[in-house]
């Protein structure tokens, strides 16, 4: 062997050895600086998306992802009560495709939906090549994400092992009661014009729909009542990319009328959001979905899940409480 | 294309106060990502080969290599062709040494700007796009922070850009040489985005300088003001046009105008007062050479640096006006001892690791102003240190970098140049 090959050989040597070192090391960091539970003392974000982290093992039907669109539009504790199927709200602000792909992850680690419904809006958000990256990153190195942590290390971070322990009674939806009228838009005036889907989004729509095929849940695209952020451009767009993944899409902006939102009362923030009285007729719609699926299961009367019935009546004590 | 808008408003403004009814159309460019850069770039080559200092190189290839070479494209450095189109030319193999002293000081350069530089940027968006909310002391702060925010963000960028081009092979100009270890505005603009600088010596001031009628100047100067002050005199006509135009390239607006304006005159003042501090100096017996007299000097220039980088960063001139009259007229303490300081987009440990991060970088800062040359000095140790050292800087910008949940992405700021 020449000497020339020699240290081309040991050299390649010491890189594999460094990025080894690097991925133990990255590992370690990881372990340390991961919530060790899924409360916001603990470190968590998104407490409520990720209270389904708290859930009993194999007890979510359906997992609705998405931004703020998804966990005002669907009311987990009303579409139990009418059907007894079980659906968290997993959505969070400002949603984009990768952080949905991660929390996906992380819900069936303990969790086999068999329906993954994802509120369409994220797709239009744009994700960054670094942030692609650090998705990318972070799903193998959790310190990616919570680097931030460093600010409120706890002796525990470096010893125990993570253990979810909070639940959330409403099931990741949050609930507004303030009104603030929406003003007339044509917003869902009926055109042929589809607005391109960004690349960015279709790759990770195809990683999200590979993702479900490959831990057998159903994926289906929805849109929430709006009036600022959507429009029929957009509907078509979303429309055209649910044929091209084979999954379906019910946009609740077309049944609007049918459903009974009027804009005057059932937004928190003239069109963007829905109040309360909103979120309960968009459940419907939602729910009528689920029925007509007829993969879902009625789990009402299964001792199992006794305390989505406590849940339920927590959250219509709150209701009537809170008068909406 | 860039300045276009800003000439037809002003022209229009002009116009309006001359009460004469016409109305310039105020076109607006697409512009192109870079294009003051390597504008820059293409006119050195120009005009190296007009003075013939170059030949015209006959290969369109070639000069495209040197006018498209991605990593200074968004940024600079601002290349000569003499410096780097043989370099990209003679495409030279990739080495070992050179991959790993450019890995190296990339994720130095990303240290500067994921840990300080995009950590600074919500206090600093806060305080400029509201400045009235707040006192003469927390924009003092917010003036401090941008001018910290745009070195590590620049310099840190250009890291990345020369250690791409280590990787590669290819030797390409400094752009920083530690600007804050200047005693004198003069001496800032020799370390600090020394490219344009030197650009702008070579291309304007030198050839102004060298005309006819400034040659007869600057010689009946002389016989009036005598040898320091003459030649300043007619000196000051071509540093005048650099700074213009030093303004000017860094955007279309007033305050940019004003920020060159305003380091002309700090620049032809310094040159005024020299003897006079010189022998101000001698006759208090006060040595020049000290270490406190340098560091005041160094302290006096980086607060008028500061000065300077508020007047560029503001939206306007009547902002930079208004921050600098907050400064001097409503000066106060509150903020540090009600705590709100901590409230404005950065907590204390955001300080802290802030701080931190500028000692390591004035220590590394240090160590080079002697001459020690640390990636060097690092090649030479053991593999051990060697792997220890690059764990170390890659943990510490995976951990402490201001990036993902609660950050704001922050594009290069020199990219908008």
């Amino acid at each position: 062997m020449t000497d020339r090959k020699r240290i081309y050989i040991r050299r390649c040597f010491y890189a594999v050895l460094f990025f080894l070192g690097l991925a133990v090391l990255l590992t370690v960091v990881s372990f340390i600086f991961s919530p060790k539970d899924n409360t916001e003392e603990a470190g968590m974000e998104e407490v409520f998306a990720n209270g389904i982290l708290g859930e009993p093992e194999d007890t979510i039907d359906v997992l609705v992802a998405g931004d703020s669109y998804s966990y005002t539009s669907t009311i987990p504790p009303q579409i139990w009560k009418e059907t007894g199927i079980t659906c968290y709200a997993s959505g969070t602000n400002d949603q984009s495709l990768d952080y949905t792909l991660v929390m996906l992850k992380r819900a069936f680690r303990k969790q086999n939906p068999k329906l993954v419904l994802l509120e369409a809006s994220p797709i239009y958000r744009e994700i960054t090549p670094f942030g692609r990256l650090t998705a990318a990153l972070s799903s193998v190195f959790p310190i990616f994400h919570y680097h931030d942590r460093w600010k409120s290390l706890r002796g525990e971070d470096f010893t125990r092992r993570p253990e979810y322990t909070l639940t959330k009674d409403y099931k990741g939806y949050k609930y507004f009661t303030k009104i603030v009228p929406a003003p007339d838009t044509d917003n869902m005036v009926k055109t042929d014009e589809a607005e391109p889907i960004p690349e960015s989004s279709r790759y990770y729509m195809k990683k999200i729909l590979k993702f479900c095929q490959d831990h057998g849940a159903v994926l289906a695209l929805m849109s929430a009542p709006n009036r600022t952020y959507w429009n029929y451009s957009r509907h078509n767009g979303i429309s055209a990319l649910a044929e091209e993944l084979g999954c379906d899409y019910i946009d609740a902006n077309l049944a609007a009328e049918e459903i009974g939102i009027d804009w005057e009362h059932d937004t928190c923030d003239g069109g963007d959001h829905l109040n309360h009285a909103g979120s309960v007729k968009a459940t419907q719609f939602v729910t009528g979905y689920l029925t007509s699926l007829g993969i879902l299961e009625d789990h009402r009367e299964d001792p199992k899940y006794s305390h989505w019935d406590k849940a339920l009546k927590k959250y219509e004590k709150q209701v009537r409480k809170e008068d909406i | 294309m860039k300045y276009t808008p800003f000439f037809s408003d002003n022209l229009n403004a002009l116009l309006r106060m001359l009460h004469i009814p016409v109305v310039l159309k105020r076109p607006v460019f697409a512009i192109p990502i870079g294009i003051s850069f390597y504008t820059m770039q293409a006119a050195s080559y120009v005009l190296d080969v007009y003075r013939g200092k170059i030949r015209a190189d006959r290969s369109l290839l070639r000069i495209a290599l040197f006018m498209s070479f991605f990593p200074q494209i968004m940024e600079g450095p601002i290349c000569r062709y003499s410096d780097t189109a043989a370099q990209l030319w003679e495409a030279p193999r990739i080495r070992f040494e050179n991959l790993t002293a450019g890995v190296e000081r990339i994720l130095w350069g990303l240290m500067k700007k994921t840990v300080v530089a995009d950590r600074l940027n919500l206090l600093i968006e806060n305080v400029f796009s509201g400045y009235e909310a707040y006192d003469g002391f927390v924009i003092a702060l917010a003036a401090v922070c941008y001018t910290v925010q745009l070195y590590m963000d620049f310099s840190g960028t250009m890291d990345v850009v020369i250690g791409t081009g280590q990787i590669f092979g290819i030797t390409m100009p400094e752009n920083f040489k530690r600007p804050f270890f200047s005693k004198t505005i003069s001496e800032f603009w020799t370390r600090w985005h020394i490219t344009l600088g030197t650009w702008f010596k070579d291309y304007l001031f030198y050839p102004l300088s060298v005309t006819k009628p400034m040659k007869k100047l600057t010689s009946r100067a002389r016989k009036r003001f005598g040898n320091h002050y003459g030649p300043l005199f007619s000196g000051a006509i071509a540093l005048l046009c650099v700074w213009l135009c030093n303004g000017l390239w860094h955007g279309a607006g007033w305050h940019y105008i004003v920020f060159g304006l305003y380091h002309f005159a700090l620049i032809l003042t310094g040159s005024l007062i020299a003897p006079l501090s010189i022998s101000l100096a001698e006759k208090l017996h006060i040595r020049r050479d000290h270490f406190l007299y340098r560091t005041l000097q160094g302290i006096r220039t980086f607060v008028l640096v500061c000065i300077g980088e508020l007047i560029f960063r503001a939206l306007s001139l009547g902002q930079a006006l208004g921050m600098l009259k907050k400064i001097g007229t409503q000066f106060t303490t509150a903020v540090l001892r009600d705590g709100s300081l901590f409230t404005m987009g950065m907590d204390r440990q955001d300080y802290i690791i802030v701080f931190v991060t500028l000692v390591i970088v004035l220590i590394v800062g240090i160590v080079q102003e002697r001459g020690v040359r640390i990636r060097e000095y690092l090649a030479g140790r053991n593999l051990a240190v060697r792997f220890a050292a690059g764990y170390a800087l890659i943990l510490f910008i995976v951990i402490f970098g201001a990036y993902g949940l609660g950050y704001l992405p922050v594009n290069p700021i020199y990219a908008g140049f």
